[in-house]
């Protein structure tokens, strides 16, 4: 005899279990019936639309129908579909999707014959453009409708930018199960399990759904950084922040400072040519991704010595950790006239290759000791009897204000508006990286916000020091920021309704001295994705409610594993038997519970004393630490 | 006018960099010539030596022929090596590698008429899965500077194989000047050595279990990864694969007279590894100096086995599991019941029997009272015999690990059949020691074999947050990560007696996948693993007779490493690259960082107790509710 457990946290998963959308959209309806794709399945645009589609949003049609085909993604639940298969025989095929525009959305610009009734077609701006163009004022709203009966689908956006977003939904309400290979059928069947699904006008509620790359502490090839691009536009991720170069290596080809990449990359053969920045930058805006190059000023330079060695200041000085907050030291010296135009004429030499609007400066960890013991900076500080902070301000003037004449706003990093006197134009967009508590801070300042928080969103955390002589450090960051703990995160904590208003959005950010090609995916997927649905959704869940981390899991399975069929390397959260019942592998009964709000009770004694630990860390760094940015 | 920082930093350790090996091999003398492979390198086996050599030697043998000159590696200094250019022109080139024997460690069996032919040496695969303990991996190996014939000495197949192994580690490769595109197919270059001569005499293993752990249960790994494994420990010398193959989640092992456990308890018909999966991953395994150390685990970790076998398992998908089972689905075998005894004999026999190794694993770690105490059918069989629950696991295990005795096979267990039960072990009983480094005493005074798989310090699992599906934010109960450098500083000999330190046979790391998979299998294991290869090798003192030191081993690390990714490993950079490249200069520097190291180390240790407050309180509440692991 066999003892029987009534299961309710089955019963009570059936029911929450309704979608595997990740971003989960803002209003979702869906059935419960079963839908084929039919072998002659087709996009189209809305007959006698008269408009013209641009080639990337073709481009993108046909990356979406075959993904639908290849995905081959067998869907999470025991039996992975077996369960499906008779329902699909009699189920209906569904064989076009049409793609239709909200009027007033086509270009008039192409029209110059004036003749106002005529059948001639209009132009859609390109993704491209769209996907460029200021935050803010992205279109990226869709409605979606599935409907049961085989009926066409339909897909409606008022932009290019739009119908993508759609698409990308479109593709994960799709599954596979593999042909009856007892009975010989090397085929296969793709299929919905949850029509109709009605999604009426799903937009973000951050326009900024970022994910951050450090390609200098170490290097990543091209093809690395499409795949991440690939699978960020897979979850509605809308900017790519390039922290290019670092102090540690400049890969990236500047053009009229060619000397710099030849001088300060690893090797030749680990450089970011101009045409593989615009290769980049073209294949993310084809993928509704804005580019955000930062070149790190003054601070984060030490490199640009090898080909520059009059602009920097303190050059691998040692120990390094009294002129920086990691190996190697070197800044630029902002005092001195000459290191200023060359900055100025360095950031605008490659800014204006680039069609984003944002263009980042950096701006973080300065340190003051470097530039107390370079002669020439002090020699430069007597001669205009300024002092440091007020060099700073012209140094940021000057290499803002050229930026600003190039159309672009400047991104910093929050010390340029926490810690120093300088300056900002008033549409400077800030980065919070310290601590998810300083957003407040910018926020009253009137600055815009990217959230960036250490605390929540650095994927690199918890992977132990990597200083050379540290025995069992932890990393300064511990522990990991697991993707529950990024999850929780709130955008709007602690802010009033105006100073909401100028959240812009956030983003994880992997910072790559731990990291290269090899672990790349594992690192970031699908932890990555968790912003993305924070900045999509907004702080509560469309039902309402918060977002839950035991509703979110069975969704982020599904994408995690949707990744791994596209090739990207992304990690498991749990067992593979637990990715197939949801809500078993959840701690269950009220023992459980007591123990957690014990633990947890626990934890924030331990809290306290890191809390100790890190302010004093914070004090002693302002002299001498090794902090990371 | 620049600045100018005289460092010392670099000078001290241009002097302490005096090799990349890894592990370190126990003697060892090196110098500072560059010698060149020359185009026509071969190596030969000692001529005249009328001794024919194992297929699996001669196949070790194309393998570093090839790795020589495939391998790539840049030196790991500023320049990748291009200082060396110049010096190349006018060095030596090496030739010859010869490989020798020991008198006395030929095979003559072969020989029955008196006659000179041939005699025969032993298979590295035979001599890899000999008892542990009494395989012979010793070896020497000189490489002159002047380009005369490097010979490695050993005494036996295996004891080639690790000599090979360090022979390839000394080639490091300089592309041709202008060598253009290597994707055009340039591949012209120099493959050399750059610190001949270099002696090494009588280098051997501290520890003969040298060993990694992977549970291929809670997540698949197929066929090919885990060769992908063996290569890499077998490139740091590791001696036994640890393979964790089925748990409660599910069973993709095939077991003969058993299918239908796989076919019912495997994740799908893909996710299966065939009998003659298991035994080509066996021999890959033992051509490479590796023993595998299957484990089936029992009567615990079995829920799965209820798919085929329901009348066996008590307690299956009990929820809420956190009170049936460290953690999800509960079940484990009804270890009062004589059918299911049978059952598990016959099961663990079938499969035992067709394995090469003289170990095998049981399990029994976390067994949960209350699934028993809520089993009718249990709690039946007992009152039927009258024996106690623990009375009935010591039957249990007896049965069990006899049958398993008779088969030739040493018993390996978890700590807890050591510490926890009443049960009678057998003195050759192995114990993994898992919970805390700090329980390998008590295992030892019991004078019980020791093997450290301490979570504190060897759990590759550990710091990626919680798993469980519900906690929201909660990190995994052995946080934090285990660094490499945390690895590093374990001491196998702590706190033992030197009878005692007899009992250790060496230790492994542990990869528990419940958050692992194919995806970041590479990442998550390497260069870390080979961390405790080094340790278990050399022992708890560097050669050198001082303690080890993450300072002097970083660079050698690293170099292993990024030749694990010119060998297509997916092994992590520990550093930013410029820091592989200067020795050194990324420590952290300068008195007042030292002192600050020390007060945030004292303030750790307050946080650590608080830290073992938590985990003791944990540890008491999932002796019966818990979501422990391993």
């Amino acid at each position: 005899m066999k003892l029987s457990f009534t299961s309710i946290y089955t019963t009570l998963h059936a029911v929450g279990l309704v979608n595997a959308l990740w971003p989960v959209p803002r209003n979702l309806e869906t059935g419960t019936s079963l839908l084929k794709l039919s072998p002659s399945f087709d996009i189209q645009f809305e007959a006698g639309s008269g408009w013209s589609p641009p080639q990337d949003l073709l481009n993108a049609i046909s990356r979406t129908k075959n993904r639908i085909w290849n995905d081959k993604l067998g869907r999470l639940v025991v039996g992975r579909g077996e369960d499906d298969r008779e329902g699909l025989e009699s189920a209906s095929s569904l064989s076009l999707l049409t793609l239709e525009l909200d009027s007033h959305s086509h270009s008039k610009s192409t029209n110059d014959d004036d003749s106002v009734g005529s059948s001639t077609s209009h132009a859609l701006l390109p993704i491209s453009v769209e996907a460029v163009k200021d935050i803010g004022t992205r279109s990226e709203e869709y409605s979606l409708k599935v409907p049961a009966n085989g009926g066409p689908a339909v897909i409606r956006a008022n932009s290019s930018l739009g119908l993508l977003r759609g698409l990308t939904t479109f593709e994960q309400l799709w599954y596979w199960l593999p042909g009856d290979v007892d009975e010989g059928d090397a085929g296969g069947i793709v299929y919905a399990h949850q029509v109709p699904v009605t999604i009426e006008k799903d937009y973000p509620a951050f326009p900024y759904r970022g994910f951050m790359l450090d390609t200098a502490r170490n290097f990543f090839p091209v093809d690395d950084i499409k795949r991440v691009l690939d699978t960020m536009s897979l979850v509605k991720m809308s900017v790519f922040h390039w922290h290019v170069v670092d102090s540690q290596s400049f890969p990236l080809t500047i053009p009229g400072f060619e000397e710099l990449a030849r001088k300060g990359a690893y090797s030749r053969k680990e450089i970011y040519s101009s045409a593989d920045v615009q290769g980049i930058v073209k294949y993310a805006a084809e993928r509704g991704i804005d580019v955000l190059v930062e070149i790190d000023t003054p601070g984060h330079t030490a490199i640009i010595a090898k080909a520059y060695p009059e602009h920097i200041a303190c050059p691998d000085a040692m120990p390094w950790s009294q002129y920086a907050h990691e190996p190697p030291a070197g800044q630029l010296r902002l005092a001195s006239s000459a290191t200023t135009n060359f900055t100025v004429s360095m950031l605008s030499s490659i800014a204006q290759t680039l069609p984003s609007t944002m263009f980042g400066t950096g701006g973080d960890e300065i340190n003051e000791n470097c530039y107390q013991k370079d002669p020439s900076t002090q020699e430069d500080l007597k001669r205009s009897g300024a002092t440091l902070e007020k060099a700073l301000d012209s140094f940021t003037q000057t290499t803002h204000g050229a930026l600003r004449q190039l159309g672009k706003k400047v991104v910093v990093w929050q010390e340029m508006a926490l810690n120093h006197r300088v300056s900002l134009a008033n549409d400077t967009i800030i980065m919070v990286w310290k601590s998810s508590e300083h957003a407040t801070e910018v926020a009253k300042k009137g600055f815009r916000i990217i959230h960036a928080p250490s605390d929540y969103f650095y994927l690199d955390c918890g992977g132990g020091e990597w200083f050379g002589n540290y025995p069992g450090t932890n990393s300064w960051c511990d522990p990991f920021k697991s993707w529950q703990k990024a999850y929780a995160f709130d955008p709007l904590a602690s802010l009033s309704s105006a100073e909401a208003s100028l959240v812009l959005g956030g983003q994880q950010l992997l910072w790559t001295e731990q990291a290269s090609p090899e672990n790349l995916d594992p690192i970031i997927w699908p932890r990555a994705a968790v912003s993305s649905e924070v900045f999509w959704t907004g702080p509560h869940h469309p039902s309402g409610q918060f977002r839950t981390v035991a509703e979110a899991l069975h969704r982020l399975h599904d994408v995690r594993f949707r990744m791994v069929q596209r090739g990207v390397r992304a990690i498991p959260l749990q067992p593979q038997w637990c990715a197939l019942r949801p809500g078993q592998c959840d701690s269950g009964g009220l023992p459980s519970t007591a123990w957690g709000f014990a633990l947890k009770k626990l934890t924030k004694v331990i809290k306290r004393y890191k809390r100790i630990a890190l302010s004093l860390t914070n004090n002693y760094l302002e002299r001498i630490g090794y902090n990371e940015l």
